[in-house]
Formats: structure tokens, sequence, C-alpha cells
């Protein structure tokens, strides 16, 4: 009895003893398992990339994929001449403007601004010591009789049908005429190499690389020639508004098509020649006879004190420093 | 002898819990982490079109609203107490998606009419599973433009298709198709009358690529029957004319569209100047060539 | 005809001194520190210079402009004073031909040296836009170096001839790189006739291709809607300035020619005299166009005008104003009305000041319009109000201002800076009246 006992115990040790055994193997196979990642075999060597967020990310040079052409070559004739039967304007309400500054983040994000001046900024503006302070955003004008474009002498910067001035950065000289000749200073420069990671890409899904074009100015910014506002092609194309038009929180700007005589800030759809008859629109600089593309409704019953955006002025800085990851 | 098996057995039990806790450590961890996921999902019906179920998957990561792209999510069409698959969208980069319904026929109503679609999300190693369910009845706009007086008119009926009674209750928008959203005309809200139709006067003067407008008669996310759009094309709008300078000659032109004055002038002046120029460095191989 | 010995000797160019190996070697290192910080900026980018998006254009600039300024002496004293038939001219002629040369040559590298992408520097032949100034500058620079150079080489041909058979024996390799250059020329008849009716085209054709040259170098700024640069004075203003500049450039040169070379028998105290005069009167004309540009706006100043004019006047950038005006334009006048203030010394310091003085003047057109733009200025770096040039900006204009006397010092050392020729032949005509 005490034999058969005792075998008993020994089989059931011996069965514990495998048991925990197998356990323990398979628990550390999945541990093991769970740290794998895809089937890559990855390089070890990082690379730095600018994602979508704005923010410096590192990751092995096997997950990047090469080079894809998904936009139309450069000098196709496309891309210098536009979408049809359209004009595109913008419309910026100062009686709602409050210096959020919303718009110049997005745009700064968007573009993948690391330089030291933004291309759209909110100007804290006063006329003469007895009128009001308020405050102004201003982006490139998209001029219809664009200074810039005329002095250009390789056409490197464009002026399209659909009313867009473009630049591209692949035949510019960075004799900085346009820079010389615009007079809402709109454009900026690429004094040095901007620092926007080693290889930047518009990163999506697959991680895959886009050609460097005039749709999407600043991916990547090319050292030595001009930047400016570009009113978002890439985004308008696909019907969606320009950034800073989205990000705005205050409904303070309006984009649309003139020839459909519609804009809108993503909630209000408006009548822009209706919006600009009853809120007395104009223009900036309108004696210069540039014929911009954007227009200002005058900061009357403003919804807030000016003041209230003092706390987000910075005299000395419009881009944040991306954030390393 | 005993003692020592003992120990030998909680040695191994400690080992193997050790073990076990450190394999499935990065599964505990990462569970401690997921987020949460949260699915918005809108049915539009486009009459004499499309159906689909809009989706879109948003997080609030560290206090920040973001959207989530690239999870699957499984749309079924739920039946009392079954739930038949339909298929699975992917959310896109926006973390948007859109399923559309191959024709009514594919998706079955219950008893009392309606449609339930059920929307589940499994998880992922970032995001817990999610689930969202919708349910609508399938509702008809009947739109079309008519000309009273030498005015324009829309005139639209909602009603029930299967019944053709008109559905109470209700309020349409009638808008038009504009770049980068609908421009309602009149008022946002134009209740139907007990016929179920509106009667609306449309504005004249709106620009239209070739004067060609699509209109759209709307019932807007009604929590009975979803979103049930009517599509009227009609050519009533005022033709736009391209007023773009790219197609002359202008200061601000490609070059291949000089003002003709500085094409022809300076041309002129080069070729002039060169030209003696030329005449000169000739003259000095004359110089150089002269017999004595 | 043969050239006197006495002649021979005095203009055939000789061998630099200590003085001249010195002078020399400091250029050449002065360029070698230009070329690399260039370098460097090429690497680097123009962020090593103080331009910023405000600034945007800087020393560079200014400094292009100075060069293009001054190449306008060949057209006023080797054209203008030939067409109003102003004979003492002759041995002032070399040097204002050599100074043209170098002055409008170092024009067209600087202004290479401000593109930020010289690597590009094709695009600006085969995407030209005819409607962009700077296309109009692409054009008339090379066109100006092209009339410059032949403006100087035609009247060389009888000069070269003549130092090929002087350096025969003792420099015979020399003489025969004289040999070459001086295309075959032996004073024939049909040489001459061609020589003759050449000159007398280039003569016509250097005064309005100057002019044109110093118009389009205003309308880069006039063309522009910025405070300062649109003016419709600015073509004017432009050609007086160079006349300024460049003769001022040609009394300094002359000077340190003259007494190098001693040739105080052919550069005479008349000459000194009659390019004082001349000087004073280009700097009167200059100070009426500034007048134009300055105190006619400061009547009835718009905003803009206003803050522009003050910041001139009393503001950050009024030391520079008043001493190019008053040390430069001014003071000049004031010393050259007097016969003691027109002696070869006093004019050496009057050129050298005026000339420097030029270079400022520059400065001030650019400068502070660029910093005084419609929009104010926010949303930048502080630096980025001011400006003042990097140490690379120094290094690479002190560099470009030595390739130029670098250029005139070898010309000067191997051309005879009196026409040999020439003088034999004014001379010659000189004896046959007497008698």
């Amino acid at each position: 009895m005490k034999e058969q006992e005792n075998n008993a115990n020994n089989s059931r040790r011996s069965f514990l003893k495998k048991g925990i055994a197998l356990g323990a193997f398979s628990a550390t196979a999945l541990a093991i398992a769970s740290f794998q990642k895809d089937d890559v075999d990855e390089t070890g060597e990082k690379v730095k990339l600018l994602s979508p967020e704005g923010e410096i990310v590192e990751i092995d040079k096997a997950y990047v994929k090469p080079a894809q052409d998904l936009h139309l070559p450069l000098d196709s004739k496309k891309i210098r001449e536009g979408i049809p039967n359209r004009k595109f304007v913008m419309v910026i309400d100062l009686a709602r403007c409050k210096n959020a500054l919303n718009c110049v983040s997005a745009c700064n994000k968007h573009h993948h601004i690391t330089g030291k001046n933004a291309w759209l900024k909110v100007y804290k503006m006063q006329e003469s010591k007895d009128t009001a302070p308020y405050w102004m955003p201003s982006t490139c004008q998209h001029c219809d009789q664009p200074a810039c474009v005329t002095v250009c002498p390789v056409d490197a910067t464009f002026k399209r049908r659909d009313g867009l001035v473009l630049v591209d950065n692949e035949r510019c000289i960075g004799c900085r005429f346009c820079m010389a000749a615009c007079p809402y200073s709109a454009r900026v420069f690429n004094w040095e190499e901007p620092d926007q990671g080693e290889i930047t890409m518009n990163m999506d899904m697959n991680m895959t690389q886009h050609a460097s074009t005039p749709e999407h100015a600043g991916l990547p910014s090319v050292k030595g020639t001009v930047d400016k506002c570009d009113f978002c092609p890439h985004a308008i194309e696909k019907g969606e508004l320009p950034h800073c038009v989205s990000a705005c929180p205050n409904g303070v700007f309006y984009f649309g098509d003139k020839y459909e005589d519609t804009v809108t800030n993503g909630d209000e759809t408006l009548r822009l020649g209706k919006l600009l008859e009853d809120k007395a629109g104009y223009r900036l600089m309108e004696g210069l006879n540039t014929q911009p593309s954007v227009f200002y409704l005058p900061p009357k019953e403003r919804s807030d004190d000016f003041k209230d955006g003092l706390d987000k002025y910075k005299k000395f800085q419009s881009v944040e420093k991306p954030e390393q990851s | 002898m005993k003692n020592q098996l003992n120990f030998r057995y909680i040695f191994l039990a400690l080992l193997s819990v050790f073990v076990l806790t450190a394999g499935f450590q990065n599964v505990y961890a990462q569970k401690a982490k997921k987020n949460k996921v949260r699915l918005k999902a809108q049915y539009i019906k486009i009459m004499d079109g499309e159906s689909f179920i809009d989706i879109k998957a948003t997080s609030k990561i560290k206090k920040q609203n973001i959207t989530v792209s690239g999870i699957d999510v499984i749309v079924f069409n739920e039946l009392e107490d079954d739930r038949i698959k339909l298929g699975t969208v992917t959310t896109n980069m926006k973390g948007e998606g859109r399923f559309v319904f191959k024709n009514f026929n594919s998706i079955q109503a219950d008893s009392s009419n309606t449609y339930t679609i059920y929307l589940s999300f499994k998880g992922n190693e970032t995001f817990k599973k999610a689930k969202k369910s919708i349910s609508f009845m399938n509702a008809d706009i009947i739109a079309k433009m008519v000309i009273k007086d030498s005015v324009n008119y829309i005139s639209a009926r909602l009603s029930d298709p299967v019944t053709d009674t008109p559905l109470e209750g209700e309020s349409l928008t009638i808008q038009v198709q504009r770049l980068f959203g609908p421009l309602i005309l009149g008022d946002e809200f134009n209740d139907i009358d007990d016929d179920g139709t509106i009667f609306v006067p449309v504005e004249e003067g709106i620009p239209g690529v070739d004067g060609i407008l699509t209109f759209e008669v709307v019932l807007n996310d009604s929590d009975d029957y979803g979103t049930v759009k009517a599509l009227i094309e009609a050519p009533i709008g005022t033709a736009i004319i391209d007023e773009s300078t790219f197609d002359k000659r202008t200061m601000w032109s490609p070059r291949n569209k000089t003002p003709l004055f500085l094409l022809i002038f300076p041309n002129l002046l080069i070729i002039g100047i060169w030209g003696l120029i030329v005449y000169l460095i000739i003259n000095l191989f004359k110089i150089s060539k002269t017999k004595n | 005809m043969k050239i006197q010995e006495k002649l021979l000797n005095d203009l055939a160019p000789r061998k630099f001194d200590k003085l001249g190996v010195i002078w020399t070697s400091a250029l050449i290192l002065l360029i070698i520190a230009g070329v690399i910080a260039y370098i460097d900026q090429i690497i680097k980018g123009q962020v090593v210079t103080n331009m910023r998006d405000y600034a945007l254009w800087g020393i560079y600039i200014s400094n292009f402009v100075f060069f293009v300024a001054t190449s306008f002496v060949g057209s006023v004293i080797v054209a203008i004073l030939r067409l109003t038939h102003n004979e003492w001219r002759t041995p002032l002629v070399r040097v204002a031909e050599i100074i043209t040369l170098a002055s409008i040559v170092m024009a067209g590298i600087t202004i290479t040296l401000d593109m930020a992408r010289p690597d590009r520097l094709l695009n600006l032949f085969i995407y030209a836009r005819i409607q962009s100034p700077i296309t109009w500058d692409v054009i008339i620079i090379p066109t100006t170096i092209a009339i410059s150079f032949l403006l100087l080489y035609f009247p060389l041909l009888p000069d070269l001839a003549i130092l090929k058979d002087h350096f025969k024996d003792k420099k015979p390799r020399l003489s025969r790189w004289y040999g070459r250059f001086s295309l075959n020329w032996r004073g024939t008849t049909v040489q001459k006739a061609i020589q003759t009716k050449s000159i007398k085209i280039i003569a016509i054709m250097i005064v309005p291709i100057g002019l044109m040259l110093q118009t389009i170098d205003a309308w880069l700024f006039s063309t522009t809607y910025r405070i300062g640069w649109d003016s419709t004075n600015m073509g004017a203003y432009f050609i007086a300035g160079a006349v300024v500049a460049g003769v001022a450039a040609l009394i300094v040169v002359l000077f340190v020619v003259r007494k190098t070379k001693k040739l105080e028998n052919y550069i005479t105290e008349l000459h000194f005299d009659k390019l004082g005069k001349l000087l004073a009167l280009a700097c009167l004309i200059y100070l009426y166009f500034n007048m134009n540009e300055y105190l006619i706006p400061s009547y009835t100043p718009s905003t803009g005008e206003e803050i522009h004019l003050k910041t001139l006047f009393t503001g950050s950038y009024s030391f520079l104003f008043w001493l190019v005006t008053i040390g430069g334009l001014i003071l000049p006048v004031l010393f050259l009305l007097f016969k003691k203030g027109r002696k070869p010394l006093p004019m050496f310091f009057i050129g050298l000041v005026v000339v420097i003085c030029s270079w400022w003047k520059r400065y001030i057109i650019i400068t502070p319009t660029l910093l005084h733009p419609f929009l104010p200025i926010q949303g930048v770096p502080e630096s980025w109000h001011h400006y003042f040039p990097s140490l690379h900006e120094w290094l690479i204009t002190i560099a470009t201002l030595a390739m130029a006397l670098l250029i005139i010092t070898i010309l000067v050392r191997y051309l005879p800076v009196v026409p040999i020729q020439r003088t034999a032949d004014e001379q010659e005509k000189l004896n046959n009246e007497k008698h």
C-alpha cells in the first residue's frame, strides 16, 4: 500500500513537475513572442522624421519606404495652371480674432515650419494712437497683381488660374527679390538647412515619401529658397479647408471660391458678396493695387476684449520649437 | 527528504510564477495603458444613389481628442438576436471610414421596419474594444424643380417608401452644393406640411460652373431616419466668368506670355547692341589678319 | 613712327618694387580669407550673414551697387569727355578703362555671391523672365563687360605692339605675350582705319550702355513698393551718384599710379585740377538729386516716409547719413572750389573720402528701407529688427574690393597706364604745329 502511495505520489510529483516546467516554458515563449514586431529586418540605423503631428520621431530606416511619385511632376502644366473654374479667396473676421494663435500652430505644424518666422502671423495692429488696437492674422494675400511674381527672374514663383501664388523650391535661386517686392511681409527665407529631420516626409500610413511639390509648401523646405503660405492646395484639392481655417476656434477665417460666391469657416457657409456687404469687408493696402485675395472684416462689435489676447502675444516669437519625442 | 522535495516544489512553483508573470507582464502592462475609443456613426442615404454609414473613431489621450486611424471596424446588421456580418471598414488617416450598402436588400429590418446596424472594434495593443449601434427607418425624399410665375421653386416630399404615407414632425433643408460644403438657401428648417411636402422658392443669381447647380434637399440627422438627401441638378445658376489673367500677357505671367512690348523692344536693343559687339570682335580679327 | 626713347622709358611697364609686392600679397591674402568665408557660406547657408527675413539684402547688394556705380567712369572719362572734345583726358583714359573693366567684372561676381543658390545660376539664363529687373541686370552686365573690354583693348593694340619691340631683348617671353595680344598690329593704314572706326563706335555705344546699366541698377529698387525705394528719381539719382563714385575712384588710382610710376610729367597738376572741377560738378549735381530724394518728401511726408526720414535725419542711421552727405559730398565740394584743394595730394584724400562715403551711401540706401516694412516687424527674434554685417559678410566684401584692386594692380603693372602711341601722336602733332 505504501508502495502504491509512493508510486502515486511519485507520478503526481513528476506530473506536477512537468506541468510547471511546461507552463514556465510556454509562458517564457509567449513573453518572447509578444515582444516581436512585424517581420521587417531592422537595419539598426535610425532616421529622424517629422510626424504629421509635428513631432520629431526616430524610427528604424527599414520602415521607411522609398519615394513614390504621388503628386504631379513639378514642371507639369497642371501644377502651374491650377484647378480650373475656381478662384480661391479668404475672409478674415477681425471682430472675432482673440489672438488664440491656433491658426499659427496648425499652419506651423502642417507645413513643418521649423524656422524662426511663421508664414501666418497674428499682428498686434494699431494704426494711430487714437484708434483702437486689434489682432490681425495675416497670410500671403495671393494677389491678383502680385509684385513678387512680376519681379521673379526665373519663374520660380507663379500665379495660377485659381488665384494661388505658389513657389517652386526646385527653381528658386534665392535672390530674395520677391521678398523685397512683397509689401505684406508674407515671405520667409530658409537661410540655412531647415531643421525638419533627416528625411522630411509626409508620413502616411505606409510611411511613403512624397516628392517636393509647390502644392504642399514646406515639405520639405529647401535651403536657400523662399517659403510662404500656399492656401494649402494639398487640402483644398481634396475639398478640405486650409489648416488655419479649420483650426480657428473662433470662426475667424472663412475660405471659399469667389466664383461660387460662397465662403465657409467650417461652421457657417455664407454668400461672399453678402458677407462683404453686410460687414463692410475691405482689403489690406488696397491703394497699392496688388488686388489681394484676402478680405478683412473690420473689428466692429468685437466678441472679446483686445486685452485678453495680450497674454499669448509674443513679440519676438512666432514658431514653437517642435517637441522631441 | 520530504523537506527537500517540498523545497524543490516551492522553488519550481515560485520560479514558474515569476516566469509566467514576467511573460504576461507586457500584456498586463499594455492592458493598463489601453485607451478608450469612441465610435461615431451616421447613416446617410442619397436618393437614387448610395446609402452608407460614415464612421469616425476618436479617442481622448492626454486630455486631447485625437482621431484613431487604421483600425478595423466590423459592420453587422442586427436583427432580433442575430448579428449578420456585412463587412469591414478600416479608418483612414483622419479616423474616418465609410461603409457603403451594396443595396438595401442586403440589410433586413425588424418588425417595426427599423434597421439596426451594429459596429464593433475588437481592440488592439493601444486601444480597447468598442462598439456602437445605430438604428434608422427607411425614408424617401422625392424632390423636383418647378417654375411658377417665372420663379423657381423646389418641391419636395418626405414619405415612407413602403406605405407612401408622409412622415410627420420633420423638417427639410434646401442647400446648394459648393466646394467646401453646402450653402443653405432660405431657412435652415422648412417644416413639412400635412402632405409631407415643402415648397420653397430658390433665390436667383447663384453662380455655378456653366450655370449648372446641384441642389440638395436634406433631412438632416433625424433621430428616426438618419440623413436622407435628394439631389436636383438644374441649369438655373448664373454662369461663372473666368476673371483670371492667366491667359493674358501681363507683367506677372510666365515667360511664354510676356507683354509684347517687353518681348520686342528689349530684344531689338539686345540684338542691336550685341550685333555691334560681334562686329567689333570681327574687327579685332580683321586687324590681326591684315597683310602688309 | 619711332617712339622717342624717353617716352618709352617713362611709360613702359616696370617690375614691381618691394611695396608693390607687399601690396599684391596683402590683396591676395584678403582674397583668400574671403574665399574661405564664402565656402563656409556655401556649406552652412547664408545664415552666416546677418541678413534675415526683414534685412533681406545687406552689404553684398550695396557693395554690388557700388561696383556698378564705379564702372561708370569709363563712360564719363573716355566717352563723354571725348564727345565733348576735352583733349586733356588722354593720359587718364587707360586708367579709367581699367577701373571700369575691374569694377564691372567684380559687380558680376559680387551679385552671384548674394545668391543663396549659386548652383542654380544657369536658371537665370534658361528660365529667364524678361519682366524681371534682375533679368535686365543679367543682360546689361555681360554687355557692359564686353564693351568695357573692347574699350580697353582696341586703343591698347598699338601699345602692345610697341611693348613687344621694347622688351624683345630684355624680356623675350614677356615680349612674345605682348606680341600675341597685339594681334599683329603694325600700324598699317588698314589697321588704323579699322581701329579708329571701332573706337568711335565703342565710344558712342558705351554712353547709352553705361546709362542703361546705372538705370537698371536703380530700377532694382524703384520697381518695389518700399518707402525710400519707390522713387521716380531713382534712375537719374543713380547716374549722378555713379559719376561721383567713378571720378573719385579715378582720382585715387591716378594719384597712386602717378606716384609709384613717376608719371608726374604726364599726369600733371592740370589733370588733377580738371578732374577736381569735374568731381565738384558731379557732387553738386548729386547733391541736387539728394535734395529731391530726401528734402522734398519731408515737406509733406506720409507716415512711412516720416518714419524713414526720421531714421536717416535723427535716428539710428543719422550718423552714417550725415557722414556720407556732409563728409562725402558737401565738404569735398567746398574743398574743391579752391585751387589749392585741387592739387594732387589734397585731391587724393578728397577722392578717398568720396569713394568711402560712396560705398556707405549705398548701404544707407538699402538697409533702412528694409527695416521699415509696411506691416510691423513682429513674431521674429529681436536681432532681426537690426542689421549690421557679420564677419563673413565683411570678409567676403573686403575680398571683392581686394580683387577689384588686384585686377587694377595687375593691369596697371603690365599695361602702359598712359597710352604710349596716343601720347606720341599728340606730341608729334604739337611739334608739327609749332613749326
